[in-house]
């Protein structure tokens, strides 16, 4: 065993960090996809030839934190027929892909030392198409998977680094803008490329034995801190529940998730075993993409000062119960489209509202439902086919015990990874005219720490006619949680406004769009954490005067009188609004509330 | 006549005199954060005394100065700036505040533990206007004069400074912004009024928008400071042209840059890569890596082929920056840096900094937390009785304390944790090298690090090491870096203009147009800094992107007349451009113009170095004295050196260190300096 020095190991680990975020930012400046190149919509990282998880910096946890069960997969795949310069690229959820939709094509390269298959790396990302009945993926009513789209199996698309042109052909000739498609595939795998020249280096730098053995010991720090901060969550069960709109397919009808959270000593079982059946619509989550999204949410609890090292250490003493058949780990040839919304965001939803009873000190709210749609029509400047998404109409995050909730981020799986559009790149891009894109007051969950605003945001459509799918929103009827006393996110609305009417479209829904139709969508914020009436005053009034929140709100909700035109707070009258419902209340003023 | 060039740091005030002769000498004073321009006079009175000439007489002896300084950047970073409003298009007043959506990229995605951002103008600030231009430059709504009217009269109530006037598609057509600001300079008497059009003309509102609130923002201050500067400049004597250093690597007369403050963030930096140029050409070195380490930032910039890198892609604090920038990446690593041990038991060093006050422990000023300036002195890198040339002394037991507070729990001896503290921040800023450049493929071994800053010359070649690096070039005039780059640089200013076009469908008339109305404005600028147009050197370039990628590449464009045989030439280099920096090209698809851009530039006057006498290889004669010093786990006596007995030729082996009023330098084992003409020193390994 190789005796590490502090600072080989750090240098090590860091290293291992940067060389996933420098794969990020090739994408990121290259891609042509609006979904990778300007909402960041992928992940990456670096396992170990064992499927160990080294290093996962970055991205979206249903995309990339269940990537051991594929690394296994593939490896009872393909045994020892591994070479460097291969590329294998699998989107599909069964068949050893263990991938959340299709939409999500990921390429992984082995990484080889000295002979030696020593790691994988993985760059995943949405694809601008991927076959099927619509475009874009969330298509609500598919009759099985092949509905939603050509379904890849880990292939080796580049073998021993030469290209297998006819395979490609065969998927290129299965999407939608091939040429964009392409242009994407060829932006990932140089970035995996790029990853292996820097773990070769490291290799060749530090050895072989130092790098794993620094390696070994980054991970078993991490277990430790780790299992520290599961022993402080006091032992017991802890229960959290959240539901999808519907399926998609039987309208109306909500789907539930349910988590049941077993801690004991320093370990925790996160159990969906109570939560629904898998359904016809898409909304069902595979198993490996589940497990990503329960991680992430438990580790969201922890200490944020060990938040920059997790890694597979993180995961072991954490076990995700969820058995097949269920919503939450769905058996072929269940459709899967919409999983990384729904039912994604209601995994997480259901750990964190446990763990948020368990852990008070570290509660968080839900974040603002994901209300993306998807639009597809003719542009009639250039006659071309078009389709537009973005994460522009989503509200904010939820509130944490200690602070508001961060303004303007996008739905809770994607965890501040992703970004919005610019309104001028839209116009440019598509013939959408944004007529509002703004906050909406009073739009978000109540608390001591509020949720971050909601948002108000309209487009009319100066193309020609089309269709939009509401696949990806989620958020009308059932609501994110508020945690320990603070209030849920409120529900969300998207209207369709033609002429004098206005026509309202649920999520889950496909529906014709006419010329000079306008989308109408009012995003809620995230939830509140905390009483309402325990909130500083100052802060109220803060939101108040910036009209985030209305004075009726101020007074009703938060029991702080408020000046409507200076602004002021009314000690007085405050004091006396919060003595009937806070018997805590004490002294203006101070900061004990 | 002289050229002075005036470096006003948070700390300490650079002067750099080129004489008539083209002679350097440097000045260094106390900077005085409180009242900038009387530093600035200070040091130019420090300069008087040495040239035996009264403050009048020296100021009527320059010619040109130029001037950079950190009041944008720290108006910005201590959140000082003015009472800032925004002016928007109406339903739209949120985008600076939603900022699309972003999380700081320097917080772990795994942590939601943070405070929600805070716009530089709070909500209730920020106000809609109805009005709208289309990317086209159609205005469909021309901008309703009463609503205006009413908002500001809502400015005037609020005792607004400031105003951000930011309207959708304004680059394409910037009518009504233009006419919004002529009606708030009208009626709001006094306040600084800043148009995104003006300030970054390009698409992307959320950038033009940021980069514009930042300018209002910082803007009355800065150009209060400019003015008040000037006057006091001008009462004392001073004649010549005045020109400020912008943080793009350009310069500008007070007059324009007291209305773009924003150009000012980042503008005492942006100036050294020019003087490690200078020194590149000098020695025979084409691809470069300066850094300068002060006492809480290190910044690094990567010079490839002699061409000095620029971005758009800088986040200053929590608020995005879009402008220009010559791109000097900055990294929480300077003396001050304070080391800690992490949750995982792992030792960090900064980006916490003791800064100037109280400063590191062993400064006596009641620092009590241990830096990478007490390690340093532990580690018998420094000397307690020559720091800044013995004006500041050094107290070792006070140093040992702190480093004790780390070493107990890593169970380290005080000199043990100090050669960890020293070689972690060692390890942090090589880090960041490697981070500035495999972020654009290349390999630091290529290169020669150019090692400035009063820190620099203590850690570069620990760095070099660390990173394979074979050689450090440490320029005599390490210490006012950024005042030399100043001296170093061509004055010049740069121009551009959106024109979104598929290379083969582009109006090569209108690129010529284009070209044609920035070459005159060019030529106009230049006359109004006092230059003949003659001396103009021009260069283009494009912002060209493959068809529906989102960011560009920066590719050359030929001057004169463009036919369309040159758009095949321009689309090849960017082909080859792509490749370099990403991996791959695709000939395949299509290609984009997005911005053109031209630089306009009048040659730097020429520089003399002064030669210092030259002697043999032998440099016994500097010997100042020994000291033990701690080697690579060892305590070694290592011969001390003075800087100002050193004779061109002179070859020193390590370990030694060469002590200079301003800095130290310390060469380890295993490397070798050699002293040249102009008393750089060469440090190569063995």
């Amino acid at each position: 065993m190789a005796t590490i020095d502090p600072i080989t190991l750090a240098t090590i680990w860091h290293a291992m960090q940067t060389h996933c975020k420098e794969m990020r930012h090739g994408i990121d400046r290259t891609a042509q996809n609006y979904l990778m190149a300007q909402l960041h919509d992928i992940s990456v990282g670096i396992w170990d030839a064992a499927g160990r998880t080294i290093a996962m910096p970055v991205g979206l946890p249903v995309q990339f934190l269940g990537t051991a069960f594929a690394i296994r997969d593939l490896l009872k795949k393909f045994g020892n027929d591994f070479a460097p310069g291969d590329v294998i690229l699998t989107n599909d959820p069964y068949h050893g892909g263990n991938n959340c939709h299709l939409p999500d094509w990921g390429f992984f390269r082995p990484v080889f030392y000295k002979g030696k298959l020593m790691f994988f790396t993985l760059a995943r990302g949405h694809q601008e198409d991927t076959g099927g009945s619509y475009p874009g993926g969330y298509f609500p009513n598919g009759f099985d998977i092949h509905a939603e789209g050509i379904c890849i199996p880990p292939v080796k698309l580049i073998k021993a680094g030469v290209e297998n042109q006819e395979l490609m052909e065969v998927i290129w000739n299965n999407v939608r803008w091939p040429e964009g498609v392409k242009q994407d595939n060829y932006s990932m795998i140089a970035a995996t490329k790029k990853c292996e020249q820097r773990l070769i280096a490291l290799l060749d730098k530090y050895g072989e034995e130092t790098v794993m053995a620094c390696l070994d010991e980054m991970i078993s720090r991490t277990e430790q801190a780790v299992r520290a901060e599961i022993r402080k969550i006091p032992d017991g069960v802890y229960c959290g529940e959240a539901a999808t709109d519907d399926d998609g397919t039987e309208l109306d009808v909500p789907v539930w998730v349910r988590c049941e959270a077993t801690v004991k000593g320093d370990e925790m079982t996160l159990d969906f075993s109570k939560s629904d059946a898998q359904r016809k619509g898409f909304i069902n989550s595979v198993y490996a993409a589940t497990y990503g999204n329960a991680i992430a949410a438990a580790i969201l609890t922890f200490d944020p000062s060990i938040a920059d090292y997790h890694n597979e250490g993180s995961m072991k003493p954490i076990h995700v119960i969820a058995p097949e058949g269920l919503v939450v780990n769905a058996q072929y040839p269940c459709t899967v489209g919409a999983s990384p919304v729904a039912v994604g965001i209601q995994v997480m939803e259901a750990v964190l509202e446990a763990l948020s009873k368990a852990r008070p000190e570290r509660a968080m709210a839900a974040w603002a439902k994901h209300r993306g749609h998807y639009v597809f029509g003719i542009d009639p400047r250039t006659r071309e086919r078009y389709v537009q998404t973005s994460f522009d109409y989503d509200g904010s995050g939820g509130g944490v015990a200690g602070y508001d909730g961060y303004q303007g981020i996008s739905a809770l799986t994607s965890m501040g990874a992703v970004t919005r559009g610019n309104v001028e790149e839209m116009e440019i891009r598509i013939p959408w005219r944004m007529l509002k894109y703004e906050f909406a007051p009073d739009l978000m969950g109540a608390g001591k720490w509020r949720g971050g605003p909601g948002v108000h945001w309209e487009a009319i459509n100066e193309g020609l006619e089309g269709d939009i799918a509401t696949g990806s929103s989620d958020g009308d009827e059932v609501l994110g949680f508020g945690a320990i006393g603070g209030q849920t996110c409120p529900p969300c609305r998207t209207y369709i406004r033609r002429g004098e009417q206005e026509i309202r479209v649920k999520p889950h829904r496909l529906v014709h769009i006419e010329p000079k139709d306008t989308i109408v969508k009012l995003s809620s914020g995230g939830g509140g954490v905390g009483r309402p009436e325990e909130r500083d005053p100052e802060m109220v009034r803060r939101d108040a005067r910036n009209g985030l929140i209305s004075i009726q709100s101020a007074r009703e909700i938060y029991k702080v009188a408020i000046n409507p035109v200076s602004f002021d707070i009314d000690f007085e009258q405050t004091k006396e609004l919060r003595s009937k419902t806070a018997p805590k209340w004490t002294d203006l003023g101070k900061e004990n509330f | 006549m002289k050229r002075v060039c005036i470096d006003v740091g948070g700390t300490f005030t650079d002067c750099l005199v080129m004489t008539e002769a083209g002679e350097l000498h440097a000045f260094k004073t106390p900077s005085t954060p409180t009242a900038p321009a009387t530093g600035f006079l200070n040091s130019l009175e420090k300069a008087a005394r040495f040239f035996n000439q009264s403050l009048k007489a020296l100021l009527a002896d320059v010619d040109i100065s130029v001037h950079g300084t950190t009041l944008a950047t720290n108006t910005l970073i201590t959140g000082r700036g003015a009472k800032t409003a925004m002016i928007t298009t109406k339903g739209f007043r949120d985008l600076v505040e939603i900022r699309r959506g972003i999380k700081d990229e320097r917080v772990s995605l795994y942590n939601f533990f943070i405070p929600p951002y805070e716009p530089l103008a709070p909500r209730y600030l920020r106000y809609g206007v109805e009005e709208r231009t289309l990317y086209t430059g159609e205005v469909t709504a021309p901008l309703n004069e009463n609503e205006l009217d009413e908002i500001i009269s809502q400015l005037k109530k609020e005792q607004i400074e400031s105003v951000a006037i930011c309207f959708l598609h304004s680059y394409a057509n910037p009518q009504n912004e233009k006419r919004a600001a002529e009606l708030c300079s009208q009626k709001l008497d006094g306040a600084y009024v800043s148009t995104s059009h003006a300030i970054l003309p390009v698409w992307g509102e959320f950038e033009r928008f940021s980069a514009t609130l930042i300018d209002a923002y910082v803007g009355r201050i800065v150009s209060g400071y400019f003015n008040s500067l000037e006057k006091q400049l001008r009462e004392s004597g001073l004649g010549g042209r005045l020109l400020i250093m912008l943080t793009n690597g350009l310069m500008q007369t007070v007059d324009y840059s007291a209305r773009s403050a924003v150009y000012l963030i980042g503008s005492g930096p942006a100036a050294a890569p020019s003087g490690a140029l200078y020194l590149g050409d000098l020695t025979g070195h084409k691809d470069l890596i300066t850094i300068d380490m002060g006492g809480t930032s290190f910044d690094v910039c990567v010079i490839r082929d002699r061409e000095i890198p620029t971005t758009t892609e800088r986040w200053e604090g929590d608020h995005r920056l879009a402008i220009k920038m010559v791109d000097v990446h900055s990294a929480g690593a300077g003396g001050g840096s304070i080391a800690w041990i992490d949750a995982l038991g792992l030792l960090r060093v900064g980006p916490q900094s003791a800064g100037a006050e109280p400063g590191p422990a062993c400064y006596g000023k009641g620092g009590t937390e241990p830096t990478v300036t007490d390690a340093d002195l532990l580690l018998g890198y420094l000397p307690a009785d020559y720091f800044l040339g013995g004006e500041i002394m050094l107290n070792e037991e006070l140093a040992r304390a702190a480093v004790e507070k780390v070493g107990k729990p890593l169970r380290m001896g005080a000199k043990e944790a100090a050669e960890a503290i020293f070689t972690t921040i060692n390890t942090v800023m090589a880090n960041s090298i490697t981070d500035v450049s495999t972020k654009r493929g290349f390999d630091v071994r290529d290169f020669v690090l150019v090692a400035g800053g009063g820190a620099g010359p203590v850690h570069a070649v620990f760095i070099a090491e660390h990173l394979d690096i074979p050689t450090v070039l440490i320029p005599s005039y390490s210490a006012v870096f950024s005042a030399f780059g100043m001296q170093a640089m061509d004055i010049g200013r740069d121009y551009a203009r959106t024109y979104v076009s598929r290379v083969d469908r582009v109006d090569i008339d209108r690129v010529n147009r284009l070209y044609d109305e920035m070459e005159r404005e060019a030529k106009k600028d230049v006359e109004s800094m006092g230059f003949p147009t003659t001396d103009i050197v021009l260069s283009r370039t494009a912002e060209m992107r493959y068809t529906r990628q989102f960011h560009q590449v920066e590719s050359e464009i030929p001057l004169g007349e463009l036919s369309q045989k040159d758009v095949t030439t321009i689309v090849d280099g960017f082909h080859k451009r792509h490749e370099e920096l990403y991996n791959f090209s695709m000939p395949w698809r299509g290609v984009e113009f997005i911005t053109f851009r031209l630089k306009a530039t009048v040659p730097r006057a020429a520089i003399t170095l002064m030669k210092i006498k030259s002697g043999s290889q032998n440099a016994s004669a500097a010997l100042k004295r020994k000291r033990t010093c701690r080697l690579s786990g060892r305590d070694v006596e290592v011969p001390v050196y003075d800087g100002a007995r050193l004779l061109s030729g002179n070859v020193i082996q390590g370990p030694a260190i060469i002590e200079e009023p301003a800095t130290t330098v310390v060469i380890p084992e295993r490397y070798v300096t050699r002293v040249d003409d102009y008393k750089n020193y060469l440090v190569h390994r063995q």
